[in-house]
């Protein structure tokens, strides 16, 4: 079991009034696993998705990652913990401007102790696995949309994490770069990665083998990705479209 | 991960950060090294003064006392010197047959601000002194050219002058003055001897004076308070001659058992003291000003860093998530902070050394900084970016990285 989370709860107070982001989550997610998350806006699945990642912290419940319980880790433990098991890949690529796709790529290896010939070593064979092996001295602003979410997938591979946690990785993209990405995302799952895709996409979480449902800070679903996605026909219609 | 990576990592950011936002850099720069520069400067007058005077106050001759109705520095109840006897000459022959210590005695009268000329040639503002031989070997005065006076000179009233290098260069120039004529308040002196320079003191000319024999003096000029000069040969001497001296002149002053001395025995020593004072307060108001130039600097600083937490919250928060520790950001942000004002303060130590070394050029202050003064310029201003940082940097460590990421 790689992932495991007990009744997790996660409350907000917004002035006066508390917000119940999680309202009492549970779930298990198997290594190697493709599961989506999905809901509506504000149905909580940003909240899962940093707490899934070791953003942020519950306010109560319990959560496995890898066989650690990170619930009750203190704030340094938890950035040990996101550089070693988690690679994080983000709606707006969330790359530094001024460093290089390769200079992007080696920051976790940075803060993970590595020396810098090894760093450059991996961020090197992390380019080339997502094809920029011949961008690797471009800046953000030198690389399109796609490119720019292919060096995050290198960043976020390069530490060999146990999850690959990714936010609407297409959201920013037009329809065709968002296919590359999505087909680079079934190679990694092949391979044997276990992802985690936040979305409210039903047309991309139909391609998951199983898929999440929120709504309202609890999960309503939970089932085959097509199943959980395509709830109603009007969205099995548009799916069959495309 | 450890310090060291942490270190290596926010050297390297702070580096780049200080190419990149240049204007910004520089305005930092400027504002750290303004103060630095005007703390060095004035430090490094005051260094090269108390070096001058310090040599200067050497050639003063060390093994000296002066005998007079009122101390070198009067503080308080002035009125009370001016009520004591004045001393006389047979208190100093008293003085010359009892002393054991003292190898050198001789009366010493003053006059300021005196005009000579010679021909068509004057110079104004010299000390004239009325004394006796023995007062070449109490200052310590070298005669290249002709004699000193002596004490026949003295008893004959003669009318003779020994002058100071700059009286001579400026009267005569080139020309030899021994055995040439000066006029001083329309009587004429002939010139036997010229002083070996002494340089300055304070900025103040040791070579405008003018000695004339004593009693010449107090024929021209009238009977007046005069003082004593006393020198031993051994200045570790000196308390004991001060002991000495201190007893012969309550006998010869007829000063009562248990009544306090009516007469004051000084030392070059104490002048060096009133120095002490003087510079010590001129070090407090350089210190001052130093320091609130730096702490605008240092708050400037803040602000800058401040702007630049701001800025790149979006990259803080990417930094935390791909597993920078808090400590990492703040190691980050603080070098960055301290390498600006490194930088600021290195350039600052360079101008503030210019400056002292412009002014010790340009005026006859001397001027002189001590190597230890640069470093502790630079590692100085260094420390205010650090400390400025602290708070900058504190704050972009505390940052929820969820917040940070979705910065706009």
């Amino acid at each position: 079991m790689l992932i495991r989370l007990e009744d997790i709860r996660r409350y907000y107070t917004v002035g006066t009034e508390v917000v119940h982001a999680l309202n009492g989550v549970s779930f298990e997610i198997t290594k190697g696993e493709w599961v989506a998350i999905i809901g509506q806006s504000g149905s909580g699945k940003s909240t899962l998705m940093n707490v899934l990642g070791c953003l942020d912290t519950p306010t109560s419940g319990r959560y496995w990652l890898n066989g650690k319980d990170v619930s009750g880790m203190v704030d340094n433990e938890l950035a040990d913990i996101r550089n070693r098991e988690i690679g994080f890949i983000f709606q707006t690529f969330q790359l530094l401007p001024r460093e290089t796709a390769l200079g992007n790529v080696e920051l976790p290896l940075i803060y993970r102790g590595l020396r810098a010939r090894d760093r450059r070593e991996r961020a090197r064979a992390a380019l080339d696995q997502v094809g920029l092996a011949n961008r690797v001295t471009h800046r953000p602003n030198e690389l399109s949309g796609g490119q720019r979410q292919r060096v995050a997938i290198a960043r976020a591979l390069v530490t060999e994490p146990s999850l690959l946690l990714a936010d609407e990785p297409t959201g920013n993209l037009d329809s065709a770069t968002g296919q590359e990405i999505i087909g680079l995302f079934e190679q990694l799952h092949r391979a044997g990665h276990t992802i985690c895709l936040v979305t409210h996409e039903p047309t991309l979480a139909a391609r998951c083998p199983r898929a999440i449902r929120l709504s309202d800070g609890v999960i309503v679903n939970d089932g085959p990705g097509r199943d959980v996605a395509l709830e109603n026909r009007a969205e099995r219609a548009r799916a069959a479209a495309t | 991960m450890s310090l060291r990576v942490d270190l290596l990592e926010g050297g390297r950011i702070a580096v780049r950060t200080l190419g990149v936002n240049r204007l910004r850099t520089v305005l930092t720069l400027t504002a750290i090294g303004i103060g630095v520069a005007t703390l060095l400067a004035i430090l490094g007058i005051i260094q090269g003064l108390n070096g001058a005077f310090a040599r200067q106050l050497a050639s003063l001759g060390t093994a000296s006392l002066n005998i007079a109705r009122r101390p070198y520095v009067v503080t308080g109840d002035w009125w009370k010197y001016r009520n004591r006897k004045q001393l006389t000459l047979a208190q100093m022959h008293g003085l010359m047959q009892q002393s054991r210590l003292a190898t050198a005695v001789t009366p010493e009268v003053n006059e300021d601000s005196r005009e000579l000329t010679s021909g068509d040639q004057s110079v104004s503002a010299v000390d004239l002194v009325g004394t006796m031989a023995d007062f070449q070997k109490i200052w310590g005065y070298e005669v290249p050219k002709g004699r000193f006076l002596t004490d026949a000179d003295s008893e004959s009233e003669r009318q003779v002058m020994v002058i100071g290098s700059d009286v001579a260069d400026q009267l005569f120039g080139p020309r030899n003055p021994v055995g040439e004529t000066v006029r001083l308040d329309n009587r004429p002196y002939r010139v036997v001897g010229v002083l070996a320079k002494k340089g300055q003191i304070l900025g103040q000319s040791m070579d405008l004076v003018a000695l004339i024999p004593f009693n010449t003096f107090l024929q021209i000029y009238g009977k007046r308070d005069f003082q004593i000069d006393v020198a031993t040969d051994d200045a570790d001497q000196l308390d004991q001659l001060e002991d000495e001296v201190t007893g012969i002149m309550r006998r010869v002053r007829s000063v009562p058992p248990g009544e306090p001395d009516d007469f004051s025995v000084n030392r070059t020593q104490q002048i060096a003291e009133t120095y002490k004072q003087l510079t010590s307060a001129l070090y407090g108001v350089a210190l001052g000003v130093g320091l609130i130039t730096l702490l605008v600097g240092g708050i400037g600083i803040m602000n800058i860093m401040l702007v630049s937490v701001r800025e790149r919250t979006r990259e803080i928060g990417i930094r935390r998530a791909l597993g920078a520790r808090r400590r990492t950001i703040v190691v980050q942000f603080l070098l960055e902070a301290s390498l600006v004002s490194a930088v600021g303060g290195a350039i600052g130590t360079a101008i503030g050394l210019g400056t002292a070394k412009v002014v010790s050029l340009v005026t006859s202050l001397a001027a002189a900084v001590q190597p230890l003064t640069v470093l502790g310029g630079i590692l100085f201003a260094a420390a205010v970016g650090l400390i400025f940082g602290i708070w900058p940097a504190a704050r972009a460590a505390q940052l929820d990285p969820v917040e940070a990421l979705r910065y706009e």
